[in-house]
């Protein structure tokens, strides 16, 4: 989802693959995920476009507090 | 000014639900229930005394000063125990391993005792935040690290107040506010960035 944001909210799963580091099995299985629970988005007619939804800033906002909270205090999340 | 440390430990500890919820992550759970005790015992500290001040001293209630005395200590005592167990399991080195004093019979009032080993476990958890802000640099890191040593300046100043020092016991009173008040001022910095 960071990676996603980096990219000006729209990325292609390329993208996402190197940005994330992870394997393409695990990036389709992940992307898959992330669609059920509404926090990313489709978009794109002939090319896979992946963006944030609404649902997704406000998840990864709160994420970023949560982690600044932790920090705080020493702690990683 | 128990009241108003109160009101912040439960603000810290809401804090801390919130991000538990979200993530799962259990470090979060024992801040939470770490703050929430703090802040439990603060409260029934601070009522048991309110209630003597009303009623002017009156012997029959006493006991009640000792009682909310106990009730806190215990409820810190837990309280930073669980934080320093959740620095322990992030950092899963033997060397952090801490021994926990055997509680003493009596702690029913201020006593050496009760405040060396909650001063124990709060040098603990303030080196570990002093470690934190060296490593980030942050101004919230920064914060609770002087809150932590601002809270162990004010059980050094309770252990002074019980050689029979009663200054010590409205400086201690001071010290633990501003602990608190620099708490409150990283919550609000955590929440005004987002």
């Amino acid at each position: 989802m960071r990676v996603i944001q980096r990219e000006s909210n729209e990325a292609k799963p390329t993208r996402i693959l190197y940005g994330a580091n992870l394997s393409h099995d695990r990036l389709v299985k992940y992307l898959e995920e992330l669609k059920n629970l509404g926090v990313i988005q489709e978009t794109g007619s002939d090319d896979k476009i992946y963006s944030l939804t609404q649902k997704g800033i406000e998840f990864l906002n709160n994420f970023r507090r949560v982690e600044t909270f932790a920090s705080a205090f020493g702690f990683k999340i | 000014m128990e009241f108003i440390a109160f009101i912040i430990a439960i603000a810290v500890s809401y804090q801390a639900l919130k991000g538990y919820r979200l993530t799962n992550e259990r470090t979060l759970l024992y801040l939470h229930l770490s703050f929430l005790l703090l802040g439990a015992g603060l409260a029934i500290d601070g009522l048991a005394n309110l209630i003597v001040l009303l009623v002017r001293f009156h012997r029959a209630f006493l006991f009640l000063s000792s009682l909310g005395y106990s009730i806190n200590f215990v409820a810190q005592l837990v309280a930073y125990g669980l934080l320093v167990f959740a620095y322990i399991q992030q950092t899963r080195t033997s060397v952090s391993q801490v021994a926990m004093a055997a509680m003493p019979a009596l702690l029913f009032e201020h006593n050496p005792v009760t405040e060396l080993i909650l001063l124990f476990l709060l040098v603990y958890i303030a080196t570990q935040t002093g470690i934190n802000y060296s490593v980030n640099k942050s101004a919230i890191s920064l914060f609770v690290f002087g809150a932590f040593v601002s809270l162990v300046i004010a059980h050094l100043f309770f252990l002074f107040f019980t050689f029979s020092a009663p200054v010590f016991f409205a400086l201690a009173q001071i010290a633990q506010l501003f602990g608190f008040l620099l708490l409150l001022a990283m919550l609000l910095r955590v929440n005004h960035r987002l």
